[in-house]
């Protein structure tokens, strides 16, 4: 009889530890498909293409008796590099690789929690209990319930108050400020080897006022939230920040805090102290020094986990650099905020005071938009959709 | 000798080696900037001074074959390549403690990065002379060739204004390349360094 | 053609220009050369030739400004201590750049004729250890999650104000941090594979595996008439000079 496990818990009670013990061990499987938080350790690093990533793993000879997982057209995409993938295509080409392979087990670290929720349910359907030709299944996940049917769970206590963190505490002293309208015109996007992206697109967006980026996964969320910030620059069509012309592509980012999906594409130093003070100096004439001073940032750094400012940001384990990852949109620095995927790979208690500090933001005046997949955690703030689909964004 | 992890940071070497001399090839600066994997390469596997010579040697050697494809005269420094593993090897991995001592020492940090760096330098510009005058009469396709030129026009003969011309811009390259790779070193997560030692001496490196 | 049979017909083109081939042998060279392009290649031949250019070109602008323009003659005349011409210069100039220009061709019409084939496949196909091969597919694979590493930082630096997308003062000022921040995104994503995934999926051992059923082939097909011709003409070429040069 295949086995589903299910290691649940909240950060730091060792989830991630367990799952390897329970891999390494020999006795879940001689070897298992492993599907980790982020690409890094989704793909094999090995392929430089779609169809190379597929057929390392398919099994030689072809395997018979389990059904294979095909939840998008990867034979078209075959000549594509899997990094330009989005994240949850990324995990769905994993998924869809172990159903090709001879592995008679996998695991997984929340990554499913990347998943648009059709996507989520068919990769839920397709690992369940009544699909014994999977084999084993070891799953971590913060959206499941504790015991879901079938599965054989087991609840692991927090082992360290180490990280500890309360977002509420970043924002409870914060000022309010009204957040200048961003206006787009006649957006045309598209990535120079894919369909396009966006199409003639106009939005406006108002100061005080969160915004729920949803759309299947590949849509185009992060895409907007890279135009935005000047990461990427519109093929055609015009910006405005308050009313003046906005380039952030060309003149740099000066009105909006990321917090990107994968917290390690958003840091500039090796430790905090340098990444915060190398963002002092880029926003030096657009916020006042105060009010990114060590003394506070080290008080904001404190409330989200990490004790210090000489903490090096790659030695940190990777829920607290989830989670530092918020500090920096939260500070209140600059006048928007977004958040990219933010409660991905965080527990059930840390998602409600995130959800609450986001909350309270937009209500001091700030511009917020978020992508999440989760709808608990995006029904806790009060927020307009911005739906994406079709080359277009609509406003709800 | 070869572990996986050690073959990764070989490719990961090359790669920044290939990265960043392409750029500054292409730019015409009078600098070379392309053996700042291979330094960083051995830097890792300080103190196993072998191991750090055999790797960085590797990493050289694979940026070479690659760099190749945009610039032909590339592969024919090889040696020069060698002899920059040796001496990182030999002198630069003595320093690693101080590169990566936290807090950083300013002044033995400094004084470790001149010396490493214009040792490096000297030996690289009187290996590379005999391959840039003799294999190409003084012709390379890098920003340092205005140099070789400058001697020329100055009046001395192709193998002097090769030697001059490697020692004028090779110790001042050279350091800039110590100095990156020492601060990439002291940036590197300690769990990789750890990865890179045999089993038997595996520790948190901090 | 296998690309196997392609690689040793552009390593024997390769050695001969590098063998310093007189006039007609260099002419031999070329017309076979141009043969093997646009038979095995058509149009794809002017792709070669323009990146081939692409390479070549600012290099060769480079080097006539430096020795046409600044030293006015050729090495053989500094060397022999004569007064030398820029005429001189020119024509040793010219000849070190065609002979790049020609060897990035040929590695280019290699890389074309299989372009349909992915790199695992080209790779796999290749008539070497598959220890060899497999270190090629890491390095290449390296070069993607160092490109990947470059984006990642990009995006980091942009949006955190000290780079912008377009060419930029700040950007030349941070380059460093740009370095910085590539360099610990890639060895974050290296580290990543080789703790958790690999170790559990023994991924390198798929590697292998599929690696080793490349079924690797030699001699077939347009192999068996294009290196016989290569290795005919080579022979051709060199005596041709050997002949030229004693009479």
């Amino acid at each position: 009889m295949a086995r589903r496990e299910l290691i649940s818990g909240p950060n730091f009670s060792g989830r991630s530890g367990a799952l390897m013990a329970l891999l390494r061990d020999g006795k879940f499987a001689a070897e298992t498909f492993y599907i980790g938080p982020y690409s890094e350790a989704a793909l094999s690093g090995l392929s430089s293409t779609i169809a190379d990533e597929i057929e390392i793993y398919r099994a030689k000879p072809a395997r018979f008796g389990r059904a294979v997982f095909l939840p998008l057209g990867f034979a078209a995409l075959g000549r594509r590099e899997p990094q330009t993938l989005s994240g949850g295509e990324q995990v769905l080409l994993a998924l869809h690789c172990f159903s090709l392979s001879h592995y008679e087990a996998i695991a997984i670290d929340s990554a499913l929690e990347q998943l648009d929720p059709v996507h989520r349910d068919a990769a839920l359907d397709y690992l369940g209990p009544r699909e014994e030709a999977v084999g084993n299944v070891a799953l971590i996940d913060n959206r499941l319930p504790p015991a879901p049917a079938g599965w054989s769970c087991s609840e692991r206590a927090a082992d360290t108050d180490v990280y500890d963190c309360d977002p509420g505490r970043v924002v409870a002293d914060l000022a309010p400020r009204q957040a200048p309208t961003i206006a787009v015109s006649g957006l045309h996007f598209d990535y120079s080897d894919q369909k396009s992206i966006f199409r003639a697109v106009d939005l406006t967006l108002e100061g005080g006022q969160a915004y729920r980026v949803a759309g299947p996964n590949g849509a185009g969320k992060t895409t907007l939230l890279k135009l935005l910030v000047g990461v990427l620059a519109p093929k055609a069509g015009t910006l405005t920040f308050g009313g003046e012309p906005y380039r952030p592509w060309r003149q740099g980012n000066r009105a909006i805090a990321l917090a990107t999906q994968n917290p390690d594409h958003q840091w500039c130093g090796a430790t905090l102290g340098d990444d915060l003070a190398r963002r002092r100096s880029a926003f030096a004439r657009h916020v006042h020094r105060e009010y990114l001073s060590d003394t506070r940032m080290a008080k904001l750094a404190d409330a989200l986990g990490v004790r210090s400012l000489d903490a090096h940001l790659y030695e940190l384990p990777l829920a607290a650099r989830k989670r530092l990852s918020w500090l920096w949109p939260l500070s209140g620095a600059l006048p928007w905020a977004m958040f990219d995927e933010p409660s991905v790979g965080q527990d059930a208690q840390t998602r409600l005071q995130l959800a609450a500090a986001i909350a309270r933001l937009a209500t001091l005046g700030y511009g917020v938009l978020f992508v999440t997949h989760d709808d608990d955690f995006a029904a806790r703030i009060p927020h307009r959709v911005l739906a994406l689909g079709d080359k277009q964004v609509k406003a709800g | 000798m070869f572990t996986t992890p050690r073959l990764i940071i070989i490719g990961l070497g090359a790669a920044l080696n290939v990265s960043i001399g392409t750029i500054v090839y292409l730019i015409k600066l009078p600098v070379y900037l392309d053996s700042i994997g291979t330094i960083l390469v051995a830097l890792l596997l300080a103190p196993d001074r072998t191991a750090a010579f055999l790797c960085a040697w590797a990493a050289g050697w694979i940026g070479l074959v690659v760099s190749g494809l945009v610039n032909p005269f590339l592969p024919w420094f090889a040696i020069t390549d060698v002899a920059i593993a040796l001496v990182t090897a030999l002198l630069t991995v003595g320093a690693a403690a101080t590169f990566r001592a936290r807090p950083l020492r300013p002044i033995p940090f400094t004084a470790q990065v001149l010396l490493c760096g214009a040792v490096t330098g000297i030996v690289s510009g009187v290996v590379s002379a005999p391959v840039v005058a003799y294999l190409f009469g003084g012709v390379t396709g890098s920003g340092s060739a205005l140099v070789v030129a400058v001697f020329l026009k100055a009046g001395e003969n192709l193998m002097s204004a090769a030697m001059l011309s490697g020692l004028a811009a090779d110790p001042p390259d050279k350091i800039l390349q110590v100095l990156f790779a020492a601060l990439l070193y002291r940036a590197t997560p300690g769990e990789l360094i750890a990865m890179l030692r045999p089993a038997t001496q595996a520790r948190l490196i901090r | 053609m296998t690309p196997n049979g392609a690689l040793a017909v552009a390593f024997v083109l390769i050695a001969l220009s590098m063998s310093g081939p007189g006039p007609r042998g260099t002419a031999l060279l070329l017309v076979l050369t141009l043969a093997f392009a646009i038979i095995e290649l058509r149009g794809a031949t002017l792709i070669a030739l323009r990146r081939a250019a692409v390479v070549v070109l600012p290099l060769g602008v480079f080097m006539g400004l430096v020795w046409i323009g600044i030293v006015g003659r050729a090495p053989a005349e500094i060397a022999a201590d004569a007064t030398g011409t820029r005429a001189a210069a020119l024509v040793y100039v010219a000849g070190i750049c065609g002979r790049l220009f020609f060897i990035v061709a040929v590695i280019q019409l290699v890389f074309l004729r299989f372009a349909q084939l992915t790199p695992l496949q080209f790779v796999g196909a290749l008539a070497l250890p598959v220890g060899v091969k497999r270190m090629l597919v890491v390095t290449l694979s390296l070069i993607e999650t160092l490109r990947h590493a470059i984006d990642r930082a990009h995006t980091a630096l942009i949006a955190a104000g000290t780079l912008t997308r377009s060419p930029s003062w700040r950007n030349l000022i941070h380059a460093w941090r740009l370095i910085q921040a590539v360099w610990l995104s890639a060895v974050t994503i290296v580290l990543g594979r080789m703790r958790d995934k690999w170790p559990v999926e023994n991924t390198l051992a798929l590697l292998d595996r599929t690696l080793a059923g490349g079924n690797p082939k030699w001699l077939l097909g347009d192999d068996r008439i294009w290196l016989p011709i290569a290795l005919g003409a080579a022979v051709v070429i060199l005596l041709a000079d050997r002949i030229a040069g004693a009479s």
